[in-house]
């Protein structure tokens, strides 16, 4: 089967959200990477509340961006910028804003689970704890909320002291999640939270993925286009550091705008 | 801990407050500490430039001339390099000859790398590519442990029991020399001779241990052919035959002795490196030479070698560093007579042990005090040098296995 | 397609590996055979020479008799026969306490179980035979008796020792200090005479008992108890006894001061300075090489500059230690001791007081010298730790120090430590710098004692390394300060094969859990 050819220019990325309230909006960003460019004028809205997945070939960017959310890069001092993130309104680069308050609100998980080298219990308190002001029954009772969020309580509940290196890789990857919840984000980034996990723990992560839209926003980088349709609300497609197509998770998958997205979808890329 | 209302946005400004001013710190630290390390170089520096900087008031009495070239003193016939930094009153005045020191130095370093080299190389060679695993879990730290012995005990051992038991045991020490390479080497024949059912009980991977007891045989035969090898060939006395027929005087304390000891101290630091070049080197590479049917040693000397090559020069490199700093082994085992000779069987005394006999006598501020800071500073050169390019190296040769290990 | 391929004669395998392989497990085998030969030497000779072992009395075939324990042989000058050398001791009669003996000179040679073994406090030991012990008051006793009531007085006189020593610690020392700060109080003063003389009472107490002595070649003397700290039968004792008093000696090795130009007794002010200079030397490494560390690692931009600072910091550890010592002395004693004199000691100078080499100045440049070896270990035991344990802490709102000790500095412990005692084992064995900036060949006084400030940072002292140098090389005899230096190189390269094993494991450790991280 050739190669479709799309008729119309690169820039066809928007969707319509008028019913949903966005929670993350970004415009005009750009990212370089000692003048190699990373990511390139991206424009998109996250809507709140919902799972928003980012797919595309390694390298496109989207971890990138996903990082960017997170303000990680600004550990790098290698890295220019260019446009603008909002957060609830808010410009997240401006210098008014505390960066570690900003990760606080947007909580990550990453691609391999790395709990600290403490007990499953201090994993949890770790942030409750940076926080301060907070009595140690409160501490225990969010614990013990964050880890049943997470679906991880009735595994561990009886040892809450054990390292939390002793879990396994699935448990791991939830107590880091629980660890993330325990400080109220607002918004929740994952960095192909599964890549690293056999199926029945990657099931069970995607269930807690399901089940946390209710009250947080999600956005989920992910290489496996079956998981990003089973779990998410909203898909966008990167290429090249570009948004190549923007579109709610259905229509993305069952009638792309794009020939591009469709090649990459369905298994055909130039 | 309290959960008042207004504590949250006062307790974000001070954990703020905190990361940025420890950040300072560190920062302020961190550059301050490096600083105060790198200061030794500078200090040095300064405090020589005087030497050469005549203020004519100081006067002092050296120049480059005078330190390096031979020099005419009175009652003497010919020009000649003398360090005597201290003398009797009514003297002409102290002779700074850096010469002599800095040949010492150089001598009782080639020495011992002589002797260093081949046994570091060799035993690198061996345990990287022919030891067993678990032998060499156990060798290994053995022969880096030997590095953090105290200079002042292999020195003492060197200058108390070594130069006397050379010293009266001369014709041994030769043989053994010359007894040792191709003892050890018929051992290896006799080896691939023995039935293979014996032969596997003596795997080569462990013929570090089951060539002890070996080389203590090839001991006692040296001992019992040396009285023979001394009559034949040295009319009985090995020590009067040097004397007589090649003008060498044999004193206790030689750079031998010196080469012997310092040879020893320095061994286990390129063992250490020059076996983490050779068994950095990619395995695919000295699998595919041997998959074409060459022994381990040709792999080693055609394939793993000539990848290693720059990791075992800077292991040498950093040998060589250490061994011209050494100070407690040079001091106590070579006489510490300022000579220039080639003869091995004379004494020396280096830059180093001069500067730790004579500082603290010397006046601060003198012109023999800024002498051997000088020799100080040549000292730091030399060595800043040596390790600097044998880092350089190394750094090449680690993104140099990176890329052979990256490729499929 | 056909091809005709024809295969080529085959070549002749080499049979095993060939010479320089041989040649390569040599080198590994000799170098294995040359540590075991000088760990083996430095055990033997270090616990050995502390051995009681027998006397023998000698008959010559002059007629003469000797007695002595015999220490090497050797063969003559000229070549024919042999000598042998026996500490014989008797200083006072002989004037030396070695004497070289011909083998072929020796006629007979017995082990008499009477041979009697005095260690006294001046002279050097004396043997001989015991014929008889005199008190002061009470009368003469001989043969065996004279052996009990010796031992017996023997034990009495270290009672009263312990009892003058304690007399002068807790009552005349510090009765001497209050009268230094209160000024002279009557009462004060009353107390310390009261204490004074006491002691002379004791003293005079042991004054007076004499054993008499005669060397086996009949000469005799009259040795004052009081000298005799010790007295022994060597030849009649069972090797039970023979272990205990081995173990006393070591013990006395290690918790006594010198004696008599440093061949007598122990070392304990040595390993005691040793240790001390040590400690001082990691609580000033560890903090300054950590921040170094950290400042390389984890803040500075990772650029060329850092790249270049970081080369240069791992060359400082190859540039040698006596380099290290210059820069104390130069720096440290003449250029900040010197204004510290200037400043706050001018009423003693021209004699210095931080002007000069002491405890300070030589930790602060072991500190320097190890500097390098700490920031090496501890940035490695950094780059060691994933960055993603980094943003992990960040991710949950930590800022960067909060996530420096909390997350990254726990986990780079174990590499500190090793990093620490890699520099505390170097530091146990540099001699060199010390000669420059500090070590005594024997300190006067302790640098730490029950005098304010107690820690006397300005004071010279004593050092196990220095203490082999010094002792094998500058004493009067060689030969008799032997079991000293074998002692104290013993002592010292034990402490530094632990602190090595213990970073080694410490090491291992490490990387065995950091690996178990590494599997997901």
């Amino acid at each position: 089967m050739p190669l479709k050819q799309d008729p119309a220019p690169r820039r066809g990325a928007f969707v319509d959200f008028s019913p949903e309230a966005s929670c993350l909006e970004i415009s005009g960003f750009g990212l370089r990477y000692a003048d190699k460019p990373a990511l390139r004028d991206l424009t998109l809205r996250v809507p709140r509340h919902r799972v928003t997945a980012f797919i595309g070939p390694s390298g496109c960017g989207k971890s990138t961006l996903l990082r960017a959310l997170n303000r990680l890069h600004d550990l790098n001092e290698d890295v220019r910028r260019e446009g603008e993130i909002r957060l609830e309104g808010q410009e997240i680069h401006a210098p008014e804003v505390a960066v570690a308050e900003l990760r606080r609100r947007v909580g990550m998980v990453f691609q391999a689970p790395n709990p600290f080298p403490m007990s499953i219990y201090d994993n949890v308190a770790f942030g409750l704890r940076l926080q301060g002001g907070l009595r140690k029954r409160r501490i225990d009772d969010i614990v013990e909320w964050s880890l049943r969020s997470a679906a991880l309580w009735d595994e561990v509940k009886d040892r809450l002291q054990a390292s939390a290196w002793a879990l396994s890789g699935g448990q791991q990857q939830r107590l880091v999640i629980a660890r993330t919840l325990a400080v109220e984000p607002e918004v929740l980034l994952l960095d192909e939270p599964a890549s690293a996990l056999d199926p029945i723990s990657t099931l069970k992560v995607e269930e807690l993925i399901r089940n946390l839209k209710s009250s947080l926003t999600l956005v989920l980088v992910t290489h496996n286009m079956q998981q990003a349709a089973r779990v998410s609300d909203y898909t966008a497609f990167l290429q090249d550091g570009e948004l190549v197509e923007y579109a709610s998770t259905d229509t993305l998958f069952t009638n792309p705008r794009l020939a591009r997205t469709e090649n990459y979808i369905t298994g055909r890329m130039a | 801990m309290h959960d008042s209302p207004a504590s949250p946005l006062l307790r974000r400004r001070l954990r703020q407050g905190r990361d940025r001013l420890a950040t300072a710190l560190i920062t302020a630290g961190g550059i301050g500490v490096i600083a105060a390390v790198m200061a030794i170089g500078v200090f040095l520096f300064v405090e020589v430039l005087p030497l050469f900087w005549h203020g004519a008031s100081t006067a002092p009495q050296v120049n480059v001339d005078t330190l390096w070239l031979p020099q005419s003193y009175p009652g003497l016939d010919e020009p000649v390099y003398r360090w005597e930094p201290a003398l009797p009153e009514g003297d002409p005045g102290p002779r700074f000859s850096l010469a002599p020191l800095a040949w010492g130095t150089l001598e009782a370093a080639a020495w011992s790398l002589v002797v260093a080299v081949p046994l570091a190389l060799g035993a690198a060679a061996h345990s990287a590519l022919f030891m067993s695993r678990r032998l060499r879990a156990a060798i290994k730290p053995t022969l880096e442990l030997m590095e953090a012995l105290p200079g002042v005990v292999i020195g003492f051992l060197a200058g108390l029991v070594l130069a006397p038991w050379l010293e009266a045991h001369l014709g041994l020490g030769l043989t053994l020399l010359l007894l040792v390479p191709p003892g050890v080497v018929l051992g290896g024949a006799l080896w691939s001779r023995l039935p293979g059912r014996l032969r596997r009980r003596l795997p080569l991977g462990w013929s570090a241990l089951w060539l002890l007891p070996w080389l203590l045989l090839l001991w006692s035969l040296a001992k019992w052919l040396a009285p023979w090898l001394e009559g034949w060939w040295f009319d009985g006395d090995l020590r009067a035959w040097l004397a007589v027929h090649l003008g060498l005087d044999y004193v206790s304390r030689n750079a031998i002795i010196v080469g012997m000891a310092m040879g020893f101290a320095v061994m286990p630091t390129i063992y250490a490196l020059a076996e983490d070049a050779l068994s950095g080197v990619p395995t695919s590479l000295a699998e595919g030479a041997q998959a074409l049917g060459a022994t381990r040693w040709q792999t080693l000397c055609r394939v793993v070698l000539p990848a290693a090559a720059p990791g075992v020069f800077s292991a040498v490199m950093i040998g060589a560093g250490r061994a011209v700093g050494e100070t407690m082994i040079v001091l106590i085992a070579s006489g510490n007579t300022a000579l220039m000779t080639a003869s091995p069987l004379d004494g020396l005394r280096s830059l180093a042990a001069s500067i730790a006999i004579e500082l603290p006598e010397a006046a601060p501020g003198g012109t023999h005090y800024r002498v051997l800071l000088l020799a100080a500073l040549l000292l730091f050169l030399f060595t800043f040098l040596v390790n600097t390019l044998a880092e350089v190296v190394r750094g090449r040769l680690r993104r140099r296995y990176r890329r052979m290990g990256d490729s499929p | 397609m056909s091809l005709t391929w024809r295969r080529p004669g085959r070549a002749r395998l080499p049979r095993g590996e060939g010479p320089w392989a041989w040649l390569a497990a040599g080198s590994v085998s000799l170098s294995l055979l040359l540590l075991a030969l000088l760990l083996g030497l430095l055990a033997v000779r270090g616990l050995g020479t502390f051995w009681p072992s027998e006397v023998a009395q000698l008959t010559l075939t002059d007629g003469s008799t000797v007695a002595g324990r015999p220490v090497k042989t050797s063969p003559l000058p000229d070549g024919e026969g042999r000598e042998r050398l026996y500490r014989t001791d008797n200083r006072d009669l002989n004037g030396d306490i070695w004497t070289w003996i011909p083998v072929d000179d020796i006629e007979r040679e017995a082990y008499p179980r009477d041979l009697v073994v005095l260690e006294r406090s001046r002279w050097s030991a004396f043997i001989g035979r015991l014929v008889a012990w005199r008190p002061a008051d009470g009368e003469q006793r001989e043969g065996a008796a004279a052996w009990e009531a010796l031992q017996a007085s023997l034990a009495e006189h270290r009672r009263q020792r312990d009892t003058i020593e304690r007399l002068k610690e807790r009552r005349l020392l510090p009765l001497a200090r209050r009268l230094e700060a209160e000024g002279e109080v009557p009462a004060l003063v009353a107390s310390l005479e009261d204490v004074q003389a006491r002691i002379r009472a004791l003293r005079a107490a042991m004054k007076g008992d004499l054993v008499v002595m005669e060397s086996v070649d009949g000469r005799r003397i009259r040795q004052p108890v009081e000298e005799i700290m010790r007295a022994r039968r060597p030849n009649a004792m069972s090797s039970v006894d023979r272990f205990l008093a081995w173990g006393h000696r070591v013990w006395r090795f290690l918790s006594e001061g010198p004696r008599a130009g440093n061949v007598e007794d122990g070392v304990w002010p040595a390993i005691f300075g040793t240790i001390l200079m040590v400690m001082l030397m990691s609580l000033l490494v560890t903090p300054f090489g950590v921040l170094a560390a950290v400042y390389l690692n984890e803040v500075a931009h990772q650029g060329r500059l850092t790249r270049l600072v970081r080369i240069g910091v791992r060359n400082l550890a190859g540039v040698p230690s006596i380099v290290y010592g210059v820069f104390g002395l130069g720096v440290f004693v003449y250029g900040i001791g010197g204004q510290i004199d200037r400043w706050f000691f001018e009423q003693t100078l021209p004699s210095p007081t931080f002007g000069t080499g002491g405890l300070l100045w030589s930790s602060l440049t072991l500190a320097l010298l190890t500097l390098p070896v700490v920031i090496v270990a501890t940035e490695e035991g950094l780059s060691r730790i994933p960055d993603r344990q980094r943003e992990g802490a960040l991710a949950l709102g930590a800022t960067r120090l909060e996530m420096l000790t909390r997350v990254v500095l726990p986990m780079a412990m174990p590499a500190m430590l090793t990093g620490v005692i890699l520099a505390v084992a170097r530091a146990a064995g540099e001699v060199a710098p010390l000669m420059l900036v500090g070590v005594a060949k024997l300190a006067p006084q302790v640098p730490l004692d029950g005098e304010f400030p107690y820690l006397h940072l300005e004071r010279k002292f004593m050092h196990l390394g220095y203490h082999i140098f010094d002792t094998a090389f500058h004493g009067n005899d060689v030969q008799a300060a032997m079991p000293i230096v074998y002692g104290s190189a013993l002592l010292l390269v034990l402490v530094i094969l632990v602190l090595n094993l213990t970073a080694i494991f410490l090491r291992h450790h490490l990387r065995s859990r950091h690996g178990s991280l590494s599997r997901y």
